[in-house]
Parts: structure tokens; sequence; C-alpha cells
């Protein structure tokens, strides 16, 4: 095995006697596209900012290519960073912005103006070098931010939040054309966000963060599929996955969830003869409930219906339990009606009171 | 509707230009009269088109009295005052904006008082104090550079010398240019400087090619109200300096207008309006920095 890029082991920091980051071990291979993800105020830029050396770390090892950089300073650890607020210098024209880490290294100006066209003409930002940041479009800004980063060619490049300034339509095209030049350049990326969307999108590993702890750490795909405990299960997916508070039920041979509202679904190919009578949740993804006529598990009353051409979101309500579906194409049905809905049995997870999953 | 609140919002629009019109003449009308007196032949009390258009009120100034001397005096005084304030203000802002000390708001508040209270009142200890230092530095000085202790003294001397008059004027300017930095630097993110680090540039590297250029709007902001605060002191300069050759320009204004048993209202007039100009000068030109715009680096 490779040694990874950046490598984090039991990594702490507090503000004052909050500890904001409370043991973070991950690590980061050479190449890959690494996602933060958590809600808001987790410590997810903390976190980056540790590894950039803005913030300081106050226990733990981080070490960047097989060398622990705790007190190497921020500019001598090869990490570039494209901040929130982009920080373009607003006295500086674009091509100063640029090239302002080379200019301040005294590289000759000749030189300084071949990189800045290179950076410039790989994101498409050559006709705006005299522009100053005033001038320029939330777009635009961004690319600058990036040109900055990569003009120094750092192993790695971390983002905070880059995206969350830029209008629904423009994210969804940086969210490309960020893809594009990793594939390109292929630079270590740490990557802090709290869509969820754009992690998924994006990343090769996402780290799912939540109160200075790593919940889960795996592919995208991976944490959708096997989320490890409800707050994973709840934070990735969208629409979010159904969970519902319930109790295992039945005998050695056979068991199923009732529903604390009252309603009960066989739990197949299990064996949770040991869980009987325990207290239980069901997750489900919005994919898994559809509307049928046959093997009904149950049925529920239409809340609100949200209908979206090549698929229809349905609110239906059951009791207590609001269960949101996702069902394919388009259907033409009435809220306050009653609908009947299956269930993938065989994609049901289960957790325990503490909200770990349940295997078996 | 529509044509009854057009009719109101027409009067209104009225009344608002005649009143700024009335205020305005008001305001203008010393200046008319200072201008127009000043080439006027035979200037008078009251504002009138002058007999015959003459430049020689001007020269009397230069030529007759010391105006040149004054002139200097003030300049030199007063740029030097605001040269330190700007320096201290950028410095001491930067440092008040960013820091989390506990004795922050107090002493913000604290030093806002040496403004707000009338100095003529603190006159007397003031005065008090810069003999002392005086006496000190003399005492220090004088085995130093002997013969010529007088006209040192002139240039470092706390009382009738320039430092001390410099020292007191950038005083009292500060307390205003450190708010002002500080509520600047307030509005300056810290994510410049963050990426300016991160770009690999050193403390002074920052100072000089980042923290300067962002601040310069706020610099010129509080360079501008110190130096024409300070240009318009009159108290201090009459209390601490008595040489006739070190005296500033309102000073000398003052004497002149003291002096004469008819008063020179032609003179006068020369010598307002040249005290007049360095002021206008400055505010024209700090302007382009209040003017020009900074936004955009940082999504507002
Ligand atoms: N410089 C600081 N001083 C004190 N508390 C801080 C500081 N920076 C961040 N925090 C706190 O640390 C927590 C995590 O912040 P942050 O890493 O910015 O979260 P996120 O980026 O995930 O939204 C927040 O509760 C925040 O208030
Ligand atoms: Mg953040």
């Amino acid at each position: 095995m490779t040694t990874p890029m950046i490598q984090l082991s039991g990594v702490r920091k507090s503000f004052g006697s909050v500890e904001i980051i409370q043991g973070v071990d991950i690590a980061v291979e050479d190449g890959e596209f690494t996602v933060f993800v958590g809600p808001s105020g987790c410590g997810k830029s903390t976190l980056l900012r540790m590894i950039a050396g803005l913030e300081s770390i106050d226990s733990g090892d981080l070490v960047l290519n097989g060398k622990r950089i705790n007190d190497v300073p921020p500019d001598q650890r090869g990490i570039a960073m494209v901040f929130q607020s982009y920080a373009l210098y607003p006295h500086m024209t674009v091509a100063q912005n640029i090239g302002f880490s080379l200019d301040l290294k005294k590289v000759p100006k000749a030189e300084i103006a071949r990189e800045v066209g290179r950076v410039s003409e790989l994101l498409q930002l050559s006709e705006l070098l005299d522009r100053r940041p005033a001038e320029l479009s939330g777009g635009q800004r961004q690319r600058v931010a990036i040109g900055r980063a990569i003009i120094k060619r750092p192993r790695v490049i971390l983002f905070d939040e880059p995206l969350s300034n830029l209008d629904a339509a423009l994210r969804v095209q940086m969210r490309a054309e960020l893809q594009k030049l990793h594939q390109e350049l292929r630079p270590t990326i740490v990557y802090v966000t709290h869509d969820q969307v754009e992690a998924m999108t994006m990343a090769t590993r996402i780290v799912v963060l939540n109160k200075g702890r790593v919940e889960q750490w795996d592919t995208p795909i991976e944490l959708y599929n096997n989320p490890i405990n409800t707050f994973v299960a709840g934070f990735i997916g969208s629409p979010r996955m159904n969970l519902v508070p319930g109790t295992i039920i039945g005998d050695a041979a056979s068991q199923s969830f009732k529903a604390n509202a009252g309603w009960t679904t066989r739990l197949d190919n299990r064996s949770l003869a040991g869980a009987v009578g325990q207290l239980v949740t069901l997750g489900m993804r919005p994919e898994h409930i559809q509307p049928a006529t046959d093997n009904v598990d149950l049925e529920a009353t239409i809340a609100i219906v949200e209908r979206l051409g090549a698929e229809t979101y349905l609110n239906a309500r059951n009791g207590d339990d609001t269960l949101l579906v996702r069902a394919q194409g388009d259907l033409a049905l009435a809220p306050g009606s009653t609908v009947k809905l299956a269930l993938n049995h065989g994609a049901f997870h289960l957790f325990d009171q503490s909200g770990r999953v349940i295997t078996g | 509707m529509a044509g009854i609140s057009e009719k109101r919002s027409g009067a209104y629009t009225f009344l608002a230009y005649v009143t700024l019109i009335v205020i305005s003449i008001f305001c203008i009308l010393p200046f008319i009269w200072m201008a127009l007196a000043s080439i006027d032949s035979n200037a008078q009390l009251f504002l009138k088109w002058p007999d015959s258009v003459t430049f020689d009120h001007y020269t009397k100034v230069f030529a007759e009295e010391n105006g040149v001397r004054w002139f200097a005096n003030s300049l030199f005084t007063v740029l030097s005052a605001t040269f330190i304030v700007m320096v201290v203000a950028g410095l001491g802002g930067y440092a008040l904006s960013r820091s989390k000390a506990w004795w922050k708001q107090p002493f913000l508040y604290a030093i806002l008082l040496i403004r707000v209270l009338p100095s003529t009142a603190l006159l007397v200890p003031l005065y008090k104090i810069l003999l002392t230092a005086n006496n000190g530095i003399g005492t220090l000085l004088r085995p130093l550079v002997g013969e010529h202790y007088r006209s040192v003294m002139q240039l470092f001397g706390f009382i009738d010398g320039y430092l001390g008059l410099i020292i007191v004027l950038a005083t009292g300017q500060l307390p205003l240019a450190l708010w002002i930095m500080k509520v600047f630097f307030d509005g300056v993110p810290k994510d410049y400087e963050e990426a300016a680090i991160l770009d690999g540039a050193t403390l002074v590297q920052r100072i000089r090619r980042v923290l300067i250029p962002l601040a310069l709007p706020g610099l010129a902001a509080a360079g501008l109200f110190a130096f024409m605060s300070a240009w318009g002191d009159f108290l201090l300069p009459l209390i601490l300096l008595s040489s006739p050759e070190l005296q500033t320009l309102p000073i000398g204004l003052f004497r002149a207008f003291l002096r004469v048993n008819e008063i020179d209202y032609g003179l006068l007039a020369a010598l307002a309006t040249i005290y007049l100009i360095p002021a206008v000068i400055a505010f024209s030109f700090a302007r382009r920095f209040l003017v020009q715009t900074f936004s955009g680096g940082v999504k507002g």
C-alpha cells in the first residue's frame, strides 16, 4: 500500500473549553477527490483550516506525503486553498491575483506571464486578465480563485464551500468544471460542503462529519447503500431516507417490523431472532416505497403530491408516520386520497436505539 | 390618487430645492466675500463687487508679512501630525479590529472621551506636562548640540518647538482616526490575509501588498479628517508656539487682524484664501479614495 497524501491521526482541536474536533482519523490518497460533508457548524472548515495550517492542531498528527507537518508554516506545505468568499485581492487585476504567489517568490515577470497564461487558458479567463474582481461575475470570480490556487502546481488543493455563493444553475456548471479540472490535473483535493448532492456527485470518497467526529468514511455509493447509522442514513441521499420508529415482533422462525403507528411489515432474509422485542428504526429510501396493487404493505393518506413529470413525489401519512415516496412516472393522485404502498423488503435498513445499523 | 401624490411630491421637491438653495447660499456667502475682497483694491467688511481687481493683497502677504514662513510652518506641522496619525491609526486600528482582548471595548470608549472633552479644559495640565518634557529633553540635548541649542530646540522642543506641536496635534486627532480604522478593518475579512499567507507572503509583504492597499480608502478618510481638523486648529499653536519664526498660518492671520489700527480687509481675505487652499486640495484628493469602490473581492 502506498503512503496516503494526507493522513490525520487522532486530530483534536478546542476553541476555549469547547472541543470542536474530537479525534479525527482519516487518510486521503494521492489524486483523490475527498469531500468533507456535514451539517453547518460540525467543524468541517476548522478541519480544513488545520490541514492548510491556518489553525493550530491541539493534539494528534497531520502527515503530508509521509512527513509530519503539524508545525510546518502554511506556505511551505505545498497546499493551496480556495476560500468560500474567494478572497480575491480587490486592488489587483485578475492576472495579478493569479500571479501573486509567483510574484512574491520573485519569479521573473516573463515566466509569471507565461504561467498566468497557462492557467487562464485552462480556466477560460484569458479575456479577463486586465479586469478587477469587482468587474467579474460570480462564476468568473470563482475561476480566478481556482486559478490562484493551481498556479503553484500544489499537490493538494483545499476548497471550503466554493460553490455556496453561486446560483443553482451556475453551481451545476461549476461542479462539472471542477470535476473536469480534477481529471486533467489530478491534484489531491479536499473539498468541504454542507450540500450532500455536491458530495455525492464529485467525491471519490466522502467523510461524513458530525459534531467534530467522523460518522462514516467511504465511497459515495457505499454511503448511500450501507449507511452505518441513522445520522448518515438521514444525511446522505436526496430526498432523505424515511426513518420510521417501531419494534421487532415475531418468533424464532420469522420476524416483522411493527411501526409505532400500527402497521407491520415482514423482515425477510434476516436472522433477527435474538432481536425480537427490540425498539428499532426502520430506514427506507423513498424509491423503495412504491404505489402498488399487489403485495401491499400499508395504506396511507396522501398529503402532498409533487409531479415532476418523470417522477412523482408523494408525501403519505399513516398515523404519526409520514413516508416520502418517490414513484416512477407521472401519477395523477389527489391529496386526501388513499394510496396502497408496497415496500422493497430487500432494501431495508434497521438501526438500533443508539442509531447504529443492525446487520444480520 | 396618483395625481394627488404626484402633486404632493412635486410640492415637496420644490420645497426641498428651495431649502437646499437657501442653505447653500448661506454657506457659500462668506467664501464669495472672501474671494472678492481678496482681489478688491478697496475691500470692505460687507459683500461688494471689487472696485478694481488687484493682487496687491496676495503680494503683501508674501512680501511684507511672513506669509511663506507661516504657510510652511502650518504645512510642516500639520502634515507631520497627519502622517503620524495615519501610521499609528493604521497599525492600531488593525490591532483593535483583530484583537479579542477584554480591554478592547473599554479602551475604545476611553479614547473617545479624549475627543469629547474640550481641549481648552485640559490646556493647563497639558502645558505643565509639555514643560516638564521640554526641560527634560533640553537638559539632554544641551551638552550634545552646544551652540545650536536654540535652533535644535525649535525642532525638537515640546514648548515653542515643532515636535511638541506635532505630537499634541497628532494626539488630538488619533481617537477619531483609530475608530475610523478599527471600523474599517472590521469590514476587511480575514480571508484576504489568510489567502496571502497561503500565497507565501511574509508579514511585511502582507502589510505592504495586501493590507495597506485594502486600507487605503480608510487611511485616506482618517488622514483627511486629521489634516482638516489639525489645519484648522488655532488654540494649540497659539499656546505652544511663541517664536515669531514658528508661527502657523492661523496665528499669523490672527496677529495681522490684531496688529494694525485700521483693519486691512483685503489682506485678511487674501490670507484666509491662502489658508483655505490646502484644505480644499486635501478634500478633493481624499475624495477620490472615498468614492473609489473596493467591493467585489470578497463576496458582500
Ligand atoms: N476562531 C474560532 N473561535 C471560536 N469558535 C470557533 C472558531 N472557529 C470556529 N468556531 C466554532 O467551531 C464550530 C465549527 O465551526 P466550523 O468549522 O466553521 O463549522 P462548519 O464549517 O462545519 O460549518 C462552530 O461552532 C464555530 O462556532
Ligand atoms: Mg464552514
